[in-house]
C-alpha cells in the first residue's frame, strides 16, 4: 500500500447565501438561505514515500481543504484517507506526530518573543527527548542560516527570516511528512532560494515525503517532478510536469532587434507585437520550425540580435486552467 | 500540564516585552475594581443594610466573587478568549499537535494584568473577614475555601460554555457577557437581596446562589444548617455538562469545517 493513499473523498461546504445590502443582511439575520457547496470532490491520489508533489490550482479549487483533511484537521464527508497507516481524522492525537505543516499566511511563532522560545515550547508539546532536540535544533539552525537572529523576536525579523524560523519549527520534531502550504509567498528571490535548497536537501537526506501548495510555480518547477492539479474540488492532471509541459512546449518567444520594418504573414505565427527596438513572435513551432522562421525574417530584415525562449510555466498553468474552465 | 505551566511563562515573557504599557493597564485595573467598590461604599452610606445584610457582609460577597472572576480572566485567558482563536484560525494548528486539545487552549493565552485584580480581591476578602468579627471553627473555614474555589470553578464552567458556543457561531460574545459580566455583577451582592425568580435561576440555571448565597448564609451565622456550608460542591457537578458542551463542539467543528 502507498505511504500516502486518498481514495474518493468529498467534503461539502454550508455556506450562507447573502445578497449584499443592509435590508438582506438584516433579513438573513432572522432566516437564513443555505447553499451546498461542494469543496472537493471524489478526489483520489496515492504518494510514494520520499516524493515530492507539487499540488497545484486556482484559489478556492479546494487545496486548503484537502491538506485540512490530509492533515486531520478536517472530517472528509465520505471516501478514505490512510496516511503511514493511520486515518488523519480518527487517530489524530497519534498521527500528528508524524507531520510537519507550514501555512505561509499563518504563524506558529510566538509574536513577542524569540523563535528560540517557541522552539522550547514545541520541545514540551512534542515531548522530545532533550539531547535529540538540540541535536535537531542545531542542525535546523545551521541548515537555514537562524543563527543571526534566532534569538531576536519574532516581530523584528523580515518575512524571509520568519519564514525559515516558522519552517524550522514544523522539522523539530523529524516527521516524515511535510505539508506546505504556499511556503514562499511574498519572500524575496534570495529566501526563496533558500527555502528551495533546504527542501531539496531535506528530501534527499531524508526522504521525508512533502507535499506542497503554491502559486509560484518556479517552486513546482525547482522542487516537484509530479504535480497534482485540482479546480472545482475534483483532480484534473496527475503526472510529472515534464509530460505536461512537453503538450504546450510548442510556443517559443522569439525577440528580434533589428531597425528595419518587417511586415510578414505566415502560418505558426500566433503573435506579433512591435517593442522599441524591433519585434516580438510567438510562434507555434509544430507548424514552423525556428530556422524557418528565422530565415524568412532575414530575407526581409537585417537581425541585429535575436532571443528565443521557450513557453514559461506561468503560461502553461494559465492554458490548462484554460482548457479545463477553472 | 507542563506544557501550562510552560505556556504561562511564555506569556509573562511577552508581556513583558511591553513594560509601560504593562505598567499602566495594571494601574487601569485598579482604578475599575476601584469603581466597582466605590458603588458598593457610597449604597451602603445611604443605607446601612440591604435586606439584612450588612455593609462587611456584602464585601466578603462581592471580593469572593471578583476573585474567582480575576483567577479565571487570568489563567484560563484562552477559553475566555476562544472565539479569537477560532476566527484567527490558530485552532487549526492546535488541532496539528500531540497534546490533549483542552489542555491547548487553555495554554493558549493568559492575562496577567488581571493579577491586579486578584491582589485586590484579596484585601477586601481580608478587610471584611477583620471586621465581620465571625467566630471561626474549623468547618467556616472550610466554607470559606469551599466558597472561594466554587467562585473559580463556575467562571470557568460559564468560560467553557460561551467557548463551547463559539463553536456554533464562531463568535459567542454577547451571550458570555449576559452570564459573565452580568452574572457577576449580580453576584457581588448575595442573591437573596433580589427577587424571587433570580435566586431561583442563579440557584438552578447558573449556579451562583451554590458560590456566594447559601454557604454565606452559613459562614456569618445567618443560617446554622450545616448542609448549607458544603453546597459550593455542587458547582463542581455544574462543570460536568460544560464539559461535555465543549467536546460536542470539537465534534461539530471538524466536520464542518472553518
Amino acid at each position: 500500500m502507498s505511504f500516502i493513499y486518498v481514495n474518493n473523498i468529498s467534503k461539502q461546504f454550508k455556506v450562507v447565501k447573502r445578497p449584499s445590502g443592509l435590508k438582506n443582511a438584516i433579513r438573513s439575520f432572522f432566516k437564513r438561505d443555505y447553499k451546498i457547496v461542494d469543496a472537493i470532490k471524489n478526489v483520489s491520489f496515492k504518494i510514494n514515500k520520499g516524493e515530492i508533489v507539487g499540488y497545484i490550482g486556482p484559489n478556492g479549487a479546494g487545496k486548503s481543504t484537502t491538506i485540512k483533511i490530509l492533515s486531520g484537521i478536517l472530517v472528509p464527508d465520505s471516501g478514505t484517507c490512510k496516511i503511514k497507516g493511520y486515518v488523519p481524522y480518527n487517530q489524530r492525537d497519534k498521527y500528528v506526530k508524524h507531520i510537519g505543516v507550514v501555512f505561509g499566511q499563518r504563524s506558529q511563532l510566538w509574536w513577542d518573543i524569540p523563535a528560540e522560545d517557541t522552539f522550547d515550547l514545541l520541545k514540551n508539546v512534542y515531548d522530545i527527548p532533550e539531547d535529540e532536540f538540540i541535536k535537531t535544533k542545531n542542525e535546523l539552525i545551521e541548515k537555514l542560516n537562524l543563527k543571526e537572529f534566532v534569538n531576536v523576536p519574532v516581530r523584528q525579523l523580515s518575512l524571509g527570516q520568519r519564514m525559515r524560523c516558522e519552517i524550522a519549527a514544523s522539522l523539530l520534531h523529524s516527521p516524515d511528512i511535510l505539508f506546505l502550504d504556499e511556503p514562499t509567498i511574498g519572500l524575496d528571490a534570495v529566501s526563496k532560494q533558500i527555502v528551495r535548497d533546504f527542501i531539496k536537501k531535506l528530501n534527499k537526506e531524508k526522504k521525508i515525503t512533502v507535499i506542497l501548495t503554491t502559486h509560484d510555480m518556479a517552486d513546482i518547477e525547482a522542487l516537484a517532478k509530479r504535480i497534482i492539479l485540482i479546480g472545482k474540488g475534483s483532480v484534473l492532471y496527475d503526472g510529472s510536469l515534464k509530460k505536461l509541459k512537453s503538450k504546450y512546449d510548442n510556443n517559443k518567444y522569439i525577440n528580434i532587434i533589428t531597425k528595419d520594418k518587417i511586415n510578414i504573414k505566415n502560418k505558426g505565427i500566433i503573435k506579433k507585437e512591435r517593442t522599441n527596438n524591433g519585434y516580438k513572435f510567438i510562434i507555434d513551432s509544430k507548424v514552423i520550425n525556428i530556422s524557418a522562421f528565422l530565415n524568412l525574417i532575414s530575407k526581409n530584415a537585417t537581425i541585429d540580435d535575436v532571443e528565443i525562449d521557450n513557453e514559461n510555466i506561468d503560461n502553461i498553468i494559465v492554458k490548462l486552467y484554460e482548457e479545463y474552465k477553472i | 500540564m507542563k506544557l501550562y505551566v510552560k505556556s504561562l511563562s511564555m506569556h509573562l515573557k511577552s508581556m513583558l516585552e511591553y513594560k509601560a504599557s504593562f505598567i499602566i493597564a495594571f494601574l487601569s485595573q485598579i482604578m475599575v475594581f476601584f469603581s466597582y467598590y466605590f458603588i458598593i461604599l457610597s449604597l451602603f452610606d445611604k443605607f446601612d443594610n440591604i435586606k439584612g445584610f450588612t455593609l462587611y457582609e456584602v464585601l466578603l460577597c462581592f471580593s469572593i466573587i471578583q476573585f474567582g472572576y480575576a483567577f479565571c480572566e487570568t489563567f484560563a485567558r484562552g477559553i475566555d478568549r476562544f472565539d479569537r482563536l477560532i476566527i484567527s484560525g490558530d485552532f487549526d494548528r492546535l488541532l496539528l499537535r500531540p497534546k490533549n486539545i483542552f489542555i491547548q487552549v487553555l495554554s493558549s493565552d493568559a492575562d496577567f494584568i488581571k493579577i491586579s485584580r486578584l491582589i485586590q480581591a484579596l484585601i477586601i476578602m481580608i478587610i471584611s473577614l477583620i471586621n465581620l468579627n465571625i467566630s471561626i471553627t474549623p468547618l467556616k473555614v472550610i466554607t470559606l475555601f469551599l466558597m472561594i474555589i466554587s467562585a473559580i470553578v463556575i467562571f470557568f464552567g460559564i468560560f467553557l460554555l460561551a467557548a463551547s458556543y463559539c463553536f456554533i457561531t464562531i463568535q459567542g460574545l454577547e451571550v458570555r457577557n449576559l452570564f459573565t459580566d452580568g452574572g457577576k455583577h449580580m453576584a457581588q451582592y448575595p442573591i437573596g437581596v433580589f427577587k424571587k425568580g433570580f435566586l431561583l435561576f442563579f440557584t438552578f440555571v447558573i449556579p451562583y446562589a451554590f458560590v456566594n448565597y447559601y454557604p454565606l448564609l452559613y459562614f456569618i451565622g445567618k443560617s446554622n444548617n450545616v448542609l448549607y456550608a458544603f453546597t459550593p460542591l455542587i458547582v463542581f457537578v455544574y462543570l460536568i455538562p460544560c464539559f461535555l458542551a465543549f467536546k460536542l463542539g470539537m465534534k461539530k467543528y471538524q466536520s464542518v469545517g472553518s
